[in-house]
């Protein structure tokens, strides 16, 4: 974990991440890898889902194009103001500022939970984690997109002092620390560097 | 925010029911109001249709 472990620190730096991340997102997060996400969460038309993380709506976007019923949560309102652009404040999406580690839904709200490029933001994700299966219904599906680890020392050191990478087996002990039981992880990415991103599918426990 | 969404809106802090307060509304569309945690008193403020539900020591704005 690095500097965004303190919370205002945090805000500020998505503050100005925003006035760019809709152009900076596509290298490392694009619509073919998003699709190939979504498929992988399986939704029904009648799910309702939450999007942990929605900022500009990049994964919004996506999950419409499987239910009507998607709800938006994200702590920036400077990112939902381009969300706020594509679907309107309240007509297509029902959004919340909230913060993933404390999350203001009821025990089994959701049938279905997806969280694209916002995990690495969090100081502390097995926090958040909890509260995903805390909210989502019990076999509902948990989704979330993340960077995976570099193996460039480079971008290691820059990874380490910025916010939080990790590899298969740090996702594994996160979502088993956090009560997940079945879990699975596909790297996708572009041609150029197909291991960039790590999706991590989990169904919450029956019991 | 929509008025049915009370039914899985909780407090964050220690997910106890919230009571909802209406200033302006639009039909079932809530524009202007509050969200008061029924035990912790915590006001979270309904912004222009957007429920504000951050944890007080992350509001800035």
């Amino acid at each position: 974990m690095g500097i965004l472990e303190d919370k205002s620190r945090a805000r500020l730096f998505y503050k100005y991440l925003s006035t760019v991340y809709d152009r900076v997102n596509p290298f490392i997060w694009n619509e073919e890898m998003r699709a190939e996400a979504l498929e992988l969460l399986d939704l029904d038309p009648d799910d309702r889902v939450l999007d942990v993380g929605s900022g500009t709506g990049f994964g919004t976007e996506g999950l419409l194009q499987y239910t009507d019923d998607v709800h938006g949560l994200d702590q920036s309102i400077h990112q939902m103001e381009k969300a706020f652009a594509k679907f309107g404040r309240t007509d297509e999406v029902n959004f919340y500022r909230g913060d993933a580690e404390r999350l203001p839904f009821a025990d089994d709200s959701f049938d279905a939970l997806w969280s694209s490029g916002s995990i690495e933001y969090w100081p502390n994700p097995v926090d958040a984690l909890a509260e995903f299966r805390r909210i989502v219904k019990p076999g509902g599906p948990v989704l979330v997109v993340g960077p995976n680890y570099p193996s460039s020392t480079v971008f290691q050191r820059l990874a380490d002092a910025i916010m939080l990478f990790y590899d298969e087996e740090e996702a594994d002990r996160m979502f088993a620390e956090a009560g997940f039981n079945d879990v699975e992880h596909v790297m996708m990415g572009p041609t150029y560097n197909p291991e960039i991103a790590i999706t991590t599918l989990a169904q919450v426990p029956e019991s | 925010m929509k008025e049915s969404l009370m039914e899985i809106l909780c407090d964050p802090l220690d997910k106890s029911e919230l009571e909802l307060e209406v200033e302006e509304r639009d039909g079932e569309e809530i524009i202007e109001g509050r969200l008061i945690g029924t035990v912790t008193g915590e006001e979270y403020p309904i912004e222009d249709g957007i429920p504000n539900l951050l944890p007080p020591d992350m509001r800035d704005d």
